[in-house]
């Protein structure tokens, strides 16, 4: 399985970064780490799935609201990678879900002694949050829209 | 043979008398034996024709409450449908993709 966050490394340096982190195994229903917690791994998603939630007020509930939901292959919790390191989302597993966590201050050292590699997963992270920046300004965008257009049809009604 | 024909006048003159008392109680009273004040007919005062009903739902009533458990549903799978729509705008960027309606029931 590829992982987004190491496409473009040899087999032998995918590897030695896979050896930094360790495997976990995250049960249904468990959570992976809650919003505003030290962001101190970043997590490769191996199998199973890992819902990312934003708390949301409904009828004067708090209630935990999907934002995201990541896949194998896919990244979680890149915070880890930048400051302040403290997780924006809650991570929750739906089914039982294998993850590797990557210790920061392993992959920091690691990168420093291998800078192609560094560069290589800095650029796929790059990409992976830019993805993300780009998916949440369209997601706004149409949710003004909506909104826009729920304020018209109100003011037309209410004429 | 003389008792035989006392009876049965005896019970003739009966039948008689419960006839006459039958024909009484039911025989309609006569209209000067009931006269009864004049209650002036009052009309129902006359209400303009409508074409529609007084009761017209108003557009801006709220609509009614769903159980909280469909609305997160909803919501889950509006953030999932609007999810998709924005990968297909990153994917291929353009107006229309941005643009483009939702299916979404949360909204409609």
């Amino acid at each position: 399985m590829e992982h987004e966050l190491l496409k473009g490394l040899s087999p032998t340096e995918i590897e030695q970064v896979l050896a930094l982190g360790n495997r976990m195994t995250v049960s249904s229903g468990a959570s992976l780490f809650r919003l505003g917690d030290p962001a101190d791994s970043l997590y490769l998603t191996v199998r199973g799935r890992i819902r990312l939630t934003l708390p949301m007020m409904v009828r004067g509930r708090e209630e935990d609201i999907l934002v995201e939901e990541r896949s194998p292959g896919q990244t979680v919790g890149w915070s880890a990678l930048v400051p302040p390191y403290r997780f924006t989302l809650s991570a929750t597993a739906p089914l039982e879900t294998e993850v590797i966590a990557l210790p920061r201050e392993a992959l920091r050292v690691f990168c420093e002694t291998s800078p192609a590699v560094g560069y290589k997963i800095g650029m796929n992270l790059a990409v992976v949050v830019g993805n993300r920046l780009q998916q949440v300004q369209a997601m706004w965008l149409r949710e003004m829209q909506h909104i826009v257009e729920l304020k018209s049809i109100y003011v037309e009604a209410a004429r | 043979m003389d008792m035989l024909l006392m009876g049965l006048c005896m019970s003739l003159i009966g039948i008689a008398v419960t006839a006459l008392a039958f024909a009484a109680a039911t025989h309609p009273k006569s209209p000067a034996a009931t006269i009864q004040p004049q209650i002036p007919s009052v009309k129902p005062a006359a209400v303009p024709a409508r074409f529609f009903s007084d009761r017209v739902a108003s557009p801006l009533l709220p609509p009614p409450q769903v159980p909280i458990e469909v609305l997160l549903q909803q919501i889950e799978n509006h953030v999932r449908l609007e999810q998709a729509a924005a990968e297909s705008f990153v994917a291929f960027p353009t107006n229309a993709q941005l643009h483009s309606k939702t299916t979404s029931s949360f909204l409609n």
